[in-house]
């Protein structure tokens, strides 16, 4: 990124499949406007969501990190986001006790039918993170 | 207190009536007062065992050494010196199925009027002078030096951990020597809360964390004194790998390199923070792990606040039972929702 | 490093739904240069017919290994994309698709930010596609018998459905008799047809039918297995009387010496400890109530043996375990009315002449213990002022139940109308909310009760009861007239919330299937799939899945009957195999994937973790569990997933 260009937060947004990416999809059919900054990548489920991954998406460089799924007791496999939020509760706790500004680190229920709630939860992050600026306090220095 | 005596006499026995085939305890060191993890076989060797303030190291790491060994096998049980910590690790380590309950005979020792003293402490306390004994004596170490005997108030010179002990009599024992008392001066977590209370803002913390993970040398000391990281392969370590008949070559070639092995400061959270999220609802509060780190990293917080965590949020003790399923592959319907959108 | 791959990357315009935001033509150039890709083209419509046939050519004509189509979401057009790639030639699980439509050109307006973000999204397809490994679904074979859990009307339907339809059955029912509550109505609305009347010949039939096994006072204890392939562990309770020598003759009930109150008339009257539930109990036989017997020996009573000439009596039955193989499962466990105890400020429970709808049901059926008279059960005198109290429990979130019951409209209406014909001179006041009459013939009925029976309909909630002079004294209100209301009622009927019977609960867990946030069974869909669980292979029908009368109940059961025909008439099922693979060397046995699993599709043997294919569904707990990295889901693998979070960041 060249001195000159502003600073846009990026984002990895961990979705899943049968509810927030289906919820991210129906914001585009109503074509509800968000910013860009989120990239999604669709898994099975909240509860597939590896710390490890959260962790290597500031490792290489994320300035936040979402990871959404379905409203609890809707999950399509019963459990999972039962064990995503207590999973990520660790990683959050973490994250914030050790000096990671708890706003980089996002999680939202978002269902099939919550179109604008999926656009809201995007643009709320990006401008959480706005005041943030880059997070270097994870990241790799590397290519 | 502990009858040495009669944990001799008992160690014989098991040994004599073959019930068990080695015990795992804790001999005189080489050198100065430290003492040192041993595996003895024979009833002889039995009166070479000791219990004294130097008996730090969490003996279940040496069975799980043991356990890795090509010599182990199923059969007679191994017996270890336990204290309560070190019993609780054991507890998790048979949760996680690397020992059945009858592969283990666990000699309880109850730190009940004693506790583990902190070598870094006493260096401070006794500058220059290395002791030849330590000792306990009611609510102080007595340590002999070339000089005389000192006797220091055991808060000066207990380990952290033991100060806040959440359970000094080993739960899980087949026999077990010392009272059942409580030995805490101060409750679980008070180091933990006492850092939360100096270094509040979340700057204050990454000023803190980023100096201790900037030291870190990546000696993997931490881990491998650790009974819990008994994995053949370290996840955050892209040098070592477990390598098995059906490992195909494209799994070799392709191995995750989630952070690399070189010490930057990076690469060392990840490294501590997978370290940290890995043992949450396993670590036991051994500290061991901190008392080896040769930079003096403060680990033990780390550890400690995924274990309140744990214990707060989900109402999780690690180490409290067998049956119970890992912190990580079990929820409860009211797990804090609170920080969802 | 060079993979060695062959990826072609497809990107479509749609018209300008994405060519309008995105420069496609970017997109296309940019994943050329990505590894492992030797081939890009844009369309205008991908999905067309030109469209496939161009991607069809272009895998044959650069010998492409997998593909990525960036286009509109998966949901959409997986399908069709993977079973073109599959006419080309390849495994269609090496064919991934972008989503760059509704997830970017669609919500983003500027078009430089639009391309920047299309780019990173093909990326991560393109890595994740590069480690895919081809797959074929995994074939799984099917038993033809169904076991159905519960005996009343929607276990009934659905079990005579699939016998018919030539299906094996197995119905277990844990009480004595199949008939569940619809058996205990006297009438049902709005044609007030005779329940007993047009059941009855329905227990017959399943009794009689050749490809139903009935089993009654018995409990699934255990289902294993997975879809085509359950193994249920059923408990046979004994009975002590042998349904096939039993004469129905009655002695043995009138010679034991125990009394204790009648379930099936919801204890309006008292049973022995030997009896038979009613006259059309089905099986037609006596029960022996092991609870309730002085204690199955000649030496402590014996009397029931001694009187029974048939010889059918045996105290030496003992309970024993049933394994029943099974391809698929309907879960008709019914409801149970919100507990009486429930209900302190309506006395329910407290005051004898308080009753619930069903013992309602009881004093109005001619079978019933007032022999169909409407009576007190105090004192046996006919009520002349009723009170009926509509959303008692229901509809009261702060208190109660939130849901709306549903029936109890329209059986309050059948009581009221059924009271005033049994007692023309009395007086009918219901309470209500609101009248809720949607169904064929409904809305009349109620009206019909209104206006021809003269039931006097009060629009308010009753704030209290209490007995005086052995009346019980209603207060309430008419919020219509805005007048408070006292009536001195003889009889005061509660239309209690239905809710999810402790079967229901029972059987959710045995067979591990999800409930709702208010206990009933819940559907794999709302609106698309209610009458599947979220397990394959297990169908729910009537009360056991939500509030809902007999019509409702019984379409509901023919239902689930009917997939289930669907399913097992299928010679073998297909699962997707996109499953859960263990990486041997780094397991070390730890059972975390075992306790986090949803399916319990993983066990350990020899000390490794396995993994029952057909069971699971790759979800990835496992996986995101496991701290060797020892388990991982096939084409969702962590390192995929690493390098798709390298692709977005541009790492």
């Amino acid at each position: 990124m060249s001195a000159q260009t502003p600073y846009e937060p990026k984002i990895v947004a961990f979705l899943c499949k049968w509810c927030s990416s289906a919820g991210s999809d129906l914001a585009g059919v109503s074509r509800i406007q968000y910013p860009a900054n989120a990239t999604p990548i669709t898994v099975a489920c909240s509860g597939g969501v590896s710390p490890q991954f959260v962790l290597s998406a500031f490792h290489k460089g994320a300035d936040g990190v979402l990871v959404s799924g379905c409203h609890i007791g809707d999950c399509h496999y019963m459990e999972g986001n039962f064990h995503a939020r207590r999973k990520l509760y660790l990683v959050k706790e973490l994250l914030e006790f050790t000096g990671v500004e708890p706003d980089r680190f996002r999680m939202s229920w978002v269902s099939a039918a919550e179109g604008a709630k999926f656009a809201q939860v995007v643009r709320d992050f990006v401008e959480d993170l706005r005041p943030l600026g880059p997070q270097d306090k994870l990241k790799a220095e590397r290519p | 207190m502990i009858d040495l005596g009669a944990l001799h006499t008992q160690v014989r026995d098991i040994l004599e009536t073959g019930e068990v085939r080695a015990v795992v305890g804790w001999r005189r060191g080489s050198r100065g007062m430290l003492a040192e993890p041993v595996t003895i076989a024979t009833p002889e060797e039995a009166e070479t065992l000791v219990w004294d303030p130097t008996c730090f190291h969490n003996l279940s790491l040496t069975l799980v050494e043991e356990r890795k060994k090509p010599s182990w096998r199923p059969g007679k049980p191994i017996a270890v010196v336990a204290k309560g910590c070190d019993a609780r690790s054991l507890t998790v380590l048979m949760q996680e199925n690397c020992f059945r309950r009858d592969e283990v005979y666990v000699i309880g020792v109850s730190c009940a009027g004693s506790g583990v003293l902190d070598e870094r402490k006493l260096a401070q306390r006794l500058p220059g002078v290395e002791p030849d004994s330590a000792a306990f004596d009611g609510d102080a170490f007595v340590c002999a030096t070339a000089g005389g005997e000192d006797r220091i108030p055991a808060r000066e010179l207990m380990a952290d951990r033991c100060l806040e002990c959440r359970d000094a009599h080993p739960k899980l024992n087949n026999v077990v020597f010392g009272e059942a008392q409580p030995r805490a001066f101060d409750p679980p977590f008070a180091a933990l809360a006492r850092f939360e209370q100096e270094q509040v803002g979340v700057a204050e913390r990454w000023q803190f964390w980023q100096r201790q993970f900037e030291r870190c040398i990546r000696c993997f000391a931490c881990r491998s004194v650790c009974p819990m990281c008994y994995c053949e392969e370290c996840v955050v370590d892209s040098i070592n790998m477990a390598v098995g008949a059906d490992t195909t070559a494209a799994e070799k070639a392709n191995r995750i390199r989630w952070i690399e092995r070189s010490a930057s400061r990076a690469d060392n959270i990840g490294y501590h923070m997978t370290r940290a999220l890995h043992l949450a609802g396993r670590c036991i509060d051994c500290a061991e792990c901190e008392r080896v780190c040769p930079v003096n990293i403060p680990l033990r917080l780390l550890n400690n606040k995924l274990e309140r965590e744990a214990r707060v949020a989900f109402g999780y003790e690690p180490g409290a039972s067998i049956d119970l399923p890992a912190l990580v592959a079990s929820f409860r319907d009211d797990d804090p929702n609170h920080f969802i959108r | 490093m060079s993979s060695g791959k062959r990826t072609g990357v497809f990107v479509c315009h749609c018209g300008n739904n994405i060519a309008a935001t995105v420069d496609v033509v970017k997109v296309a150039q940019e994943m050329a240069g990505e590894e492992g890709v030797v081939c890009t083209k844009d369309y205008v419509y991908m999905c067309s017919d030109p469209g496939q046939k161009a991607v069809i050519e272009a895998i044959k004509e650069n010998r492409l290994d997998s593909v990525v189509v960036t286009c509109c979401s998966p949901n959409l057009h997986e399908k069709t994309f993977r079973d073109n790639a599959k006419a080309a030639g390849l495994n269609s699980f090496t064919c991934e698709i972008a989503n760059i439509r509704e997830q970017c050109s669609w919500v983003h307006k500027d078009r430089g930010v639009a391309t920047a973000k299309a780019i990173k999204i093909s990326r991560s397809a393109v890595r994740r596609v590069g480690r895919n490994q081809a797959l074929e679904p995994i074939a799984v074979g099917v038993t033809r018998r169904v076991l159905v859990i519960g005996g009343g009307i929607a276990g009934i339907q659905a079990s005579l459905d699939l016998a018919n339809a030539g299906l094996d059955v197995v119905l277990v029912e844990k009480q004595a008799t199949l008939g569940g509550h619809m058996i205990q109505l006297s009438e049902t609305f709005p044609t007030l047809d005779c329940s007993q009347c047009i059941l009855s010949p329905k227990m017959v039939e399943v009794s009689r039918h050749p490809k139903i096994t009935l089993m009654t006072y018995s409990e699934v204890q255990e289902v294993s297995g997975y879809v085509g392939n359950f193994k249920a562990r059923i408990l046979r309770k004994p009975t002590f009387v042998d349904p096939e020598t039993c004469k129905l003759c009655d002695d043995c009930s009138q010679v034991c010496p125990v009394v204790v109150p009648n379930e099936y008339e919801l204890g309006l009257t008292a049973r022995r400890a030997i009896y038979i539930p009613f006259a059309q109990a089905m099986p037609a036989s006596y029960t022996l109530d092991e609870s309730a017997c002085l204690g199955l020996n000649p030496i402590v009573c014996g009397k029931c043996k001694d009187v029974c000439e048939a010889g059918a009596i045996n105290y030496d039955m003992r309970p024993r375990s049933e394994i029943v193989e099974v391809g698929a499962v309907v879960v008709a466990t019914g409801f149970d009315l919100y507990g009486q105890d429930n209900l302190g400020e309506y006395g329910h429970g407290k005051y004898e002449d308080v009753l619930d709808g069903l013992q309602f049901e009881r004093l109005c059926s001619a079978s019933g213990p007032t022999k169909g008279k409407v009576l007190r059960p105090s004192d046996h005198s006919e009520p002349k002022d009723v009170v009926f109290i509509q959303c008692a429990g229901s509809r009261d979130p702060a208190q109660h139940c939130a849901w709306c019951s549903k029936i109890c409209c329209m059986y309050t209406a059948k009581h009221a109308s059924l009271y005033k014909h049994h007692v023309p001179d009395g007086r009918a006041w219901v309470f209500y909310i609101d009248i809720r009459s949607g169904g064929k013939g409904y809305e009349e009925f109620v009206q019909r009760t209104m206006e021809n029976d003269e039931a006097i309909y009060l629009r308010g909630r009753v704030s209290r009861l209490y007995r005086e002079n052995g009346k019980i004294r209603v207060l309430g209100t008419d919020t219509l007239s805005g007048q408070n209301v006292e009536i001195d009622a003889d009889m005061v009927v509660l239309a209690l919330a239905m809710q999810p019977s402790t079967g229901t609960a029972e059987a959710a867990k045995v067979l591990k299937i999800g409930r709702d946030k208010d206990g009933f069974l819940a559907e794999a869909h709302p609106k698309l799939k209610p009458v599947e669980s979220v397990t394959a292979g297990i169908f729910l029908a009537g009360t056991a899945q939500g509030p809902k009368d007999i019509p409702e109940t019984v379409a509901q059961a023919s239902a689930a009957a009917a997939k289930v025909i669907g399913l097992l008439s299928q010679p073998q099922l297909s699962h997707a195999p996109t499953v859960a693979r263990v990486r041997k060397a780094h397991c070390t046995g730890c059972e975390m994937c075992v306790d986090a699993c949803p399916y319990d599709a993983i066990h350990l043997a020899n000390g490794k973790a396995v993994v029952n294919d057909v069971l699971c569904e790759g979800c990835g707990a496992c996986s995101a569990t496991c701290l060797r990295a020892a388990i991982e889901v096939i084409n969702a693998t962590p390192l995929q997933m690493n390098e798709m979070i390298e692709a977005v960041l541009n790492f």
